[in-house]
């Protein structure tokens, strides 16, 4: 119910970078998700948004109105954390109770708030416990329901599902997508998941290293990358990228020989392509880009991961749940030429 | 497998032989004393052993009848009571402070006050006698409380930060975000997160103060203000000779509740007293 503005954010300690220049505008009743490796700085512009950590510049707006002087009590926010971080002396309702008591809405409303908040994430019967005598999913509820109960204009969360294990990461991913669609409350989401990321978001931020490599939907981000790093971050196995040399329309290196393509460009070159837009060729006639041999064969049921070691790179190929052979054969590989991605040697960016 | 119990049993049999018969060397003195206490004065100082002895109240009854042993009990625990909770209501917005807030000089501020511990009491005594005087609280149990609160307020702020070090930053970060100020974290997230910490403090704060005596013998200069401690001092004194009973009897009742205490709260309190082993 707020839509937020970062402008040139940086934060600094000392000679330490945690966040360089970030510029993000959230819209209102979007699910947002930070994604980047640890240390990239997600955590931090997220802290900063909360009011827990001030901006060393840039100014954080929240519905036009300047928040950098606002203390982190005193903003309409709500936050879930990793580590849970309930109250482990108060019994669960007595944690749902205590945003609704430190912001002094009326004792008569706060019971029936607790209750309904707690039965949206499905606690109703656990309001009598401490957090102790809770599994870390019924934890990770309550604190949802916390984060709920008073509405706020805008819900942060720091990878609230990395303690969880995987089934139960995915019931609770689908319950917060639930939820957020349900409130319409503008949501930051943190997580080095890329799988979580697509899942939930409806746009991504990718950092590293304390900038931003590129913003967009999932769809773009994952077909429409604008650098290495985005493009080997997101995608399980990640996309396949080697380095050659683009003359006269034709990418070359060791093994590799992609002819025809429609690039203004000359000189050395990264060729990136996804596990799944290559493929064994289907008759020995057929044109093929790459020459290798079997390093590896995972059969995984729906599917076969084929390892090709071509010179000293190692190349996925997403290959047929039929797909057998020997370790050390030749191996010819047909390429998607529509899905092909080509980037600077030197600055990783995208040549296109 | 019924040799292997078997085994088993003796082994266990033997263990507990051994530490029966060290609790037991290690109780000894206790026992010695209570033994002493119980016995008429006269039985005591006879140079042959005694393998029958008398029981006997006569050192009870001394003690509280010739003695106003009740007065110095009360002094005993209104100074430390008072002291305890002084050390308390300062210490955990000091350890707070130190434990959680950047500022600079923190650590050498924390550092200071820990060093007033490693100061030789004797240093001070003089000086905190002229202070006491100046401010007329000589011979006044107010004076002990806050002698006692002097003593020990290092000690417990330091023990209590070692706790709140060990606190999640992500628990003081959410009630923050859920709209609480600093003082309510502190009292209302904080405080009752580290209880066990701050009743081992506070239980290490009361054995240090039972045991003081220097700075007790300086301020209380009549038997107004006398603790147990100093009382003890004075039955060895006087023309009644050395009564060994009745200095037994008051170092039983003295250790007693302190032992208790420390026998509930033992698993807690090694860890107070091991805390900047881990974490300084």
């Amino acid at each position: 119910m707020a839509n937020i503005q970062l402008t040139g954010i940086q934060k600094k300690w000392g000679a330490v970078w945690g966040v360089k220049d970030v510029n993000i505008d959230i819209a209102d009743e979007e699910l947002l998700v930070l994604l980047g490796p640890s240390g990239c700085g997600k955590t931090t512009t997220m802290r900063m948004i909360a009011g827990l950590e001030m901006p060393s510049e840039g100014d954080i707006l929240m519905d036009g109105e300047l928040m950098n002087e606002i203390d982190a009590r005193d903003r309409d926010v709500a936050m879930v954390f990793q580590g849970y971080a309930l109250y482990p002396n108060m019994t669960i309702y007595d944690n749902i109770r205590f945003p609704l008591r430190m912001r002094g809405v009326p004792k008569s409303e706060q019971d029936m708030l607790v209750r309904r908040a707690a039965d949206m994430v499905e606690m109703g019967d656990y309001l009598d416990r401490k957090p102790s005598a809770l599994s870390g999913g019924q934890r990770q509820r309550a604190a949802l329901a916390r984060a709920v109960v008073r509405q706020p204009q805008v819900f942060l969360m720091d990878e609230p599902l990395s303690n969880l294990d995987a089934k139960l990461r995915q019931a609770m991913r689908i319950q917060i997508k639930h939820l957020q669609r349900q409130l319409k409350i503008t949501t930051v989401y943190v997580t080095h998941d890329q799988i979580e990321a697509m899942t939930l978001a409806d746009r991504i931020v990718i950092m590293d290293s304390g900038s931003i490599q590129q913003i967009g939907t999932p769809d773009d981000i994952y077909s429409d990358p604008a650098n290495t790093f985005v493009a080997s971050f997101i995608g399980s196995p990640p996309m396949n990228i080697v380095s050659g040399k683009i003359s006269n329309g034709t990418f070359a290196s060791e093994g590799i020989s992609v002819p025809g393509l429609s690039l203004d460009f000359n000189g050395p070159a990264k060729l990136g392509i996804r596990p799944e837009d290559c493929r064994v060729p289907n008759s020995k006639e057929e044109t093929t880009h790459l020459k290798g041999s079997v390093y590896g064969v995972e059969p995984t049921g729906d599917m076969t991961y084929l390892s090709i070691k071509v010179g000293r790179d190692m190349f996925e190929v997403k290959a047929a749940r039929d797909y057998r052979s020997d370790l050390g054969i030749d191996q010819e590989i047909v390429f998607d030429t529509d899905r092909l991605y080509f980037f600077d040697d030197k600055t990783g960016q995208r040549i296109r | 497998m019924a040799s292997v119990r078997k085994s088993r049993g003796e082994n266990l049999f033997i263990r507990y032989l051994i530490l029966g018969a060290w609790a037991l060397f290690c109780l000894m003195p206790v026992l010695w004393f209570l033994t002493i206490g119980l016995r008429p004065r006269v039985e005591i100082i006879t140079p042959q052993p005694v393998y029958f002895p008398t029981f006997s109240l006569e050192a009870w009854r001394m003690i509280w009848e010739d003695w106003p042993m009740a007065k110095y009990l009360l002094n005993s625990v209104a100074a430390i009571f008072g002291s305890v909770v002084i050390d308390l209501v300062l210490a955990i917005p000091a350890a707070y402070s130190l434990a959680r807030y950047k500022y600079r000089g923190r650590d050498d501020i924390g550092f200071y006050i820990l060093s007033t511990r490693m100061m030789a009491p004797a240093i001070v005594a003089i000086p905190i006698f002229f202070l006491f005087r100046n401010m007329g609280l000589l011979d006044s149990v107010w004076a002990l409380m806050l002698v006692y609160a002097a003593i020990n307020l290092s000690i417990v702020t330091w023990i209590i930060r070692s706790y709140m070090l060990d606190i999640p930053k992500e628990l003081e970060d959410a009630a923050r975000t859920d709209g609480a100020s600093d003082m309510r974290i502190l009292w209302e997230i904080i405080t009752p997160a580290i209880l066990p910490g701050i009743i081992t403090a506070a239980v290490i704060a009361m054995i240090f103060a039972i045991n003081e005596f220097l700075f007790t013998l300086l301020i209380a200069s009549t038997p107004n203000a006398y603790t147990m401690s100093v009382a003890l001092a004075n039955f060895t004194g006087g023309s009644d000779g050395v009564i060994y009973n009745a200095i037994a009897l008051v170092s039983f009742l003295a250790f007693v509740p302190v032992f208790l205490v420390v026998l509930l709260i033992q698993k807690h309190l090694s860890r107070g007293l091991t805390m900047g082993a881990v974490k300084g």
